[in-house]
């Protein structure tokens, strides 16, 4: 088992070594350059020429590549173009944010998306089961920017309950996570329905209820567990996916997270803040899918019995 | 009868004296500000653009600065006398302290340009500082202002809102974490700055001066223009910097709120490259002016959120003169016919205008959200021009990617929307960096390619006298040439338009979007 986590935490290496790679080339493919955005329209020739050689971007790629990587194997991330402030507090300033919102945006669609798909598998073709499924299709379709103003307008303008934006206490919170989970909370209802459909087929479901054992035990222990495996992997998928997502959840509702800091970065040509927040990225998803794996083991033994 | 009129009076005064006076009423409370970005940093010599100077304009103060009517007045100077064409002698006002306690003196002028011109790397306004070279502790209360050459623009320079003075022992104390924390003499002073949350200030209750009336002041950060506008709606905010402009109509009527607007600074443009056939023909451009109908623009595109550009320089900086565009160059698609075949140009069977079998065909270079509406502009002005039988082929690209081009030599393009700010307010800032033979890039901004030895000359002189009578004739000469020899479409004016709640008192909106100044700013309840 430790052996499997140090394999994988290793291969996680040349992952983000690529990632860096990738983003540099990307950036520096792009036209534009950091030094003359930030003087802006009025800057002298000489003032530019100076700003680049003290920022090093005169250096040819390959040397600033080996530059960053080595620095950021000593745990230095550098300082941001733009601000001249250590990527490391910005990344600081900004994670927290987009962990809290993340993780909320996870719990609701985990327990509402989950909760759904299973009672339209238990009740197929009901009531509730074709209203969970037409606001699965609406929650997929609609995009993010307009749920989030939808919500606004109708929480904070018409009926005050909620802040508009920004962050800082719980009820801050509430319409950021909401907007940002719909999408996956659709995504997970009709993933688990067909999971569960499936495992309700099977012939152990049969056996087990031919054998007198009540529908709720057959439901936990039997049904859910093995359609458990398919749900948790999407759920991994979706996760990185909401950290990804919420650059415009994060616009709308004003939420200071890596997503806008991202956003700035690129509009800024500022490579080395954007690296920073891509790396932290990567981790994430290498962590999660780590996660994932391991928890195959613990939902299915005989995965366990071969790794 | 005297003697009650009297008793009168002074009962009269008594009440005047028991009811608080009105300042007292005005002053606490917050100020919530939304707007659309974090500043990068709240230390001039790293941030020029408005996220960062909306707030440090409170803190920080200058020399000189400039009042709304675009009026150099004193600041932490209290008079000056030009000593030489590259000496003025500032006196500065005694008994100011900055927010460490620190005193402000001759000292901490010399130490704030040394720190700027002469660091590594340099201030981000150096640029804007054209000859500035630093500064001579004369004494404790004088200090001389040095240039590198006579520079004509030096007051308008030093009271640019950039220009503030920093607290030097501050600047040794903090080192990085300045830029985050910034000291000066200002009105409020910092408190806090959360990373793309809020930025708060708060009255400096020791300052020199009048003192701020509310407590505090929250500038945050709301991206979305529709989120900024609810926000203003619900209360949670008293005052929004760029508001949507869909929306001004309805709250121009609406009694709860106030829609603040001035003419602004900024001209937007759509430049020709006037050393690039045909356009070298005066004929032509001149014919391209009479083809674009500047007014359905401003009407149509604009909808009221934009002024008339009356020339190439905006009616608020120094030297402008009204260059009467609307009547040299009337909307006229028959006199733009007519130019167009004086200079040879005559309709095809396609009705496009050609010379030769060769087509009148304009590259364009325009980026869409650099400015308001630019991308709208350039869209109306090429069908425009199409109904003259003139094609023009408009290439949008992101603005890091037309800026890199405009700014590169040779420019492979016929036209170009940009517009221009004359950053210090100073004719000489957009004359000489715009119209200067010398100043095609990378060297300056003639992207225009326009030379002409008498502006050179007239702007050569203007830059380097002193005198601001002689000055100010100087720029209305070069503007009748170039009224004649037009390389622009100058198409708008930019207003500053700010809209705060109805019970936020006392605030006066800037030509200069920078100068957003509230100290004399109330919020009653």
């Amino acid at each position: 088992m430790l052996t499997f986590i140090v394999r994988r935490l290793l291969l996680a290496i040349p992952v983000l070594l690529g990632v860096v790679f990738v983003v540099m080339l990307t950036v520096d493919l792009l036209p534009g350059d950091a030094v003359t955005l930030m003087l802006g329209e009025h800057a002298t020739k000489e003032a530019v020429a100076k700003l680049r050689d003290y920022l090093g971007l005169d250096k040819p790629f390959a040397v600033r590549y080996l530059e960053y990587v080595g620095r950021v194997a000593r745990g230095d991330l550098g300082r941001s173009i733009q601000q001249n402030r250590p990527v490391a507090s910005e990344l600081a300033d900004a994670w927290p944010a987009t962990l809290q919102l993340t993780i909320a945006a996870l719990v609701i669609a985990a327990v509402v998306g989950v909760t759904a798909g299973v009672a339209s598998a238990v009740w197929p073709n009901s009531v509730f089961d074709a209203l969970a499924r037409l606001g699965s299709l609406f929650g997929l379709s609609m995009p993010i920017f307009w749920t989030g103003l939808v919500l606004i307008v109708i929480f904070s303008l018409w009926l005050n309950w909620l802040p508009v934006g920004g962050s800082g206490s719980l009820s801050h919170l509430v319409l950021p996570a909401v907007t940002l989970a719909l999408p996956s909370v659709a995504m997970l209802a009709r993933m688990t329905r067909s999971a569960v459909l499936d495992v309700l087929r099977e012939d152990y479901v049969r056996t087990a209820r031919a054998k007198g054992v009540g529908e709720a035990l057959v439901l936990s222990r039997h049904a859910l567990r093995n359609a458990f495996i398919p749900i948790v992997t999407l759920l991994g998928l979706q996760s990185g996916q909401l950290m990804g997502g919420a650059v415009l959840t994060e616009t709308v509702f004003a939420w200071p997270g890596l997503g806008r800091l991202m956003v700035k970065a690129i509009f800024a040509r500022d490579y080395v803040l954007l690296q920073g927040a891509v790396l932290v990225f990567a981790l994430a998803f290498v962590i999660i899918n780590l996660l994932v794996d391991l928890s195959y083991g613990l939902l299915d033994p005989r995965v366990a019995r071969q790794g | 009868m005297r003697s009650r009129l009297l008793l009168g009076l002074l009962v009269l005064a008594l009440i005047v004296a028991l009811v608080p006076s009105a300042d007292a009423q005005k002053r606490g409370g917050t100020l919530t500000i939304v707007r659309p970005t974090d500043p990068v940093s709240l230390d001039p010599n790293l941030e020029t653009t408005a996220p960062g100077a909306w707030v440090y304009f409170n803190m920080l103060e200058g020399l000189l600065t400039l009042d709304e009517k675009m009026q150099v007045k004193p600041l932490l100077a209290t008079s000056y006398e030009v000593m030489s064409p590259t000496k003025v002698r500032f006196k500065l006002r005694p008994n100011v302290k900055f927010h460490d306690g620190t005193p402000f003196n001759a000292a901490a002028v010399k130490f704030t340009f040394e720190r700027a011109l002469k660091g590594t790397p340099p201030a981000r306004w150096a640029s804007l500082a054209g000859s500035l070279d630093g500064a001579e502790v004369v004494d404790d209360l004088t200090v001389d202002v040095i240039t590198k050459e006579p520079y004509g623009p030096i007051l308008r320079t030093l009271a640019m809102y950039c220009m503030g003075m920093v607290s030097p022992t501050a600047v040794q104390k903090l080192g990085a974490d300045f830029s985050r924390a910034p000291v000066g003499t200002g009105p409020f002073k910092f408190v806090e700055w959360k990373t793309n949350t809020h930025v708060i200030i708060e009255r400096n209750n020791d300052y020199w001066g009048d003192k701020a009336l509310v407590d505090r002041v929250i500038f945050k950060v709301v991206p979305e223009e529709g989120a900024r506008m609810i926000a203003l709606q619900t209360g949670d905010a008293d005052m929004v910097l760029f508001p949507s402009p869909a929306q001004l109509p309805a709250l121009r009527k609406d009694s709860k709120f106030t829609v603040h607007e001035t003419t602004g600074i900024r001209v937007v443009f759509a430049g020709f490259h006037a050393g690039m056939p045909p356009l070298d023909d005066v004929r032509v451009r001149q014919a391209l002016l009479h083809a674009v109908d500047r007014k359905a623009i401003l009407d149509n595109i604009m909808e009221g959120s934009a002024g008339p550009a009356r020339g190439v320089l905006a009616p608020g900086v120094f030297g402008y003169k009204d260059m009467q565009l609307d009547k040299v160059y009337p909307f006229d698609r028959a006199k733009a016919k007519a130019l167009l075949a004086q200079a040879g140009w005559t309709p095809g069977p396609d009705g496009m205008m050609q010379k030769g079998g060769q087509k009148l065909t304009l590259s364009w270079l325009a980026a869409r959200g650099r400015y308001p509406k630019d991308g709208e502009i350039t869209e109306a002005i090429q069908a425009m021009f199409k109904d003259v039988g003139v094609e023009a082929k408009v290439q949008v690209l992101e603005w890091a990617a037309v800026f890199q081009q405009v700014r590169a030599n040779p420019l492979n393009h016929h036209m170009f929307t940009l517009g221009w700010v004359t950053s210090n307010a100073d004719a000489d800032y957009s004359l000489y960096a715009l119209f200067h033979s010398k100043q095609v890039p990378p060297a300056g901004w003639n992207t225009s390619r326009y030379a002409n030895p008498r502006v050179d000359t007239l702007v050569e002189q203007a830059r380097r006298s002193l005198n601001q009578t002689e000055r100010e004739k100087l720029y209305g000469e070069v503007q009748d040439i170039l009224t004649k020899e037009m390389v622009w479409i100058p198409v708008y004016t930019t207003k500053e338009i700010i809209v705060t709640r109805a019970n936020v008192k006392g605030f006066h909106i800037h030509p200069v979007e920078y100068n957003l100044a509230l100290w004399k700013t109330s919020v009653e309840k």
